[in-house]
């Protein structure tokens, strides 16, 4: 019987190693700006979807109700557009707690432990890159929903 | 002899009084040190830390305050009245507007921005 070990993700070679000691304030400082940039994009995104729920969104779907027009898909969308802001908001809490634990690791002399909390704040980043995905696709099915209810006017 | 136990106990009192100020002083110190740090560590662990941009080092440039107020009244979408073709053809138009704002945004939060690559830890195979 063939036992292989394999080698966690987050494995980093005694090269990368050297590659991260030897950069490191690069990285460091690299890795501030990251934080800055990303702070800008929440708040930049994060107003544009609070405006699309309070002044579009939610405005219509009550017009919606005063008018007695079917309104089951536009419901579920607001419900989904808002629960996946909200999840938007902590999932971004989440990764820039992890992101802030990477920058306060000393890669210079723990560069094996930066490694592995650099993956974790990837995978953290991708979640977040994930629900602006969602917000997007959950908009065009509103402005589709709309379009339908355009039509049947 | 009356007057000099009246100067002693005057002078006791004026004491006490002043070291009951400086305890006032200390307790004061302390309750706000107590209070300040409860207030930093909710502040901290709620996670309200990363949403808050007017922290230092994360303020807006001076030109993301600029083009907000057009002086143009923003658009909302009325919940009363009949729905008409042509409200929701103007509520797409606006709608619009934000949606290509959003667009305009490249890659946010893209893997690339921690790739080996970018941050130069990258070993060629």
């Amino acid at each position: 019987m063939l036992f292989c070990q394999a080698l966690p993700v987050s494995a980093v070679s005694k090269e990368q190693e050297a590659k991260i000691v030897e950069g490191c304030s690069g990285i460091q400082d690299n890795l501030k700006n990251l934080q800055r940039a990303d702070a800008k994009a929440r708040v930049y995104l994060g107003g544009y979807y609070e405006t699309i729920l309070s002044k579009f969104i939610t405005p219509l779907n009550v017009r919606v109700v005063e008018n007695n027009l079917s309104n089951a898909g536009l419901v579920e969308n607001q419900n989904n557009f808002a629960d996946t802001r909200t999840l938007f908001s902590n999932d971004f809490i989440a990764y820039q707690q992890e992101l802030e634990d990477l920058v306060g690791i000393d890669c210079k002399s723990e560069p094996g432990d930066f490694y592995e909390q650099l993956v974790k704040v990837r995978k953290k980043r991708k979640v977040v890159e994930q629900d602006v995905l969602k917000m997007r696709g959950l908009i065009s099915g509103h402005i589709n929903l709309v379009n339908k209810l355009k039509g049947k006017l | 002899m009356l007057e000099k136990i009246k100067r002693i106990s005057a002078k006791r009192k004026m004491r006490k009084n002043g070291s009951n100020l400086v305890l006032l002083g200390i307790i004061s110190v302390v309750i706000a040190i107590t209070t300040t740090s409860v207030s930093l560590a909710i502040y901290h662990n709620s996670g309200d830390i990363y949403l808050d941009r007017s922290r230092p080092g994360f303020l807006p440039d001076e030109n993301e305050n600029q083009g907000d107020d057009d002086g143009e009244p923003e658009y909302t979408f009325s919940k009363t009245g009949k729905i008409t073709i042509g409200d929701l053809e103007e509520y797409l138009e606006n709608l619009e507007v934000d949606v290509r704002a959003i667009d305009s945004y490249e890659d946010p939060f893209s893997e690339d921005a921690l790739s080996d690559e970018y941050l130069g830890i990258s070993v060629e195979e």
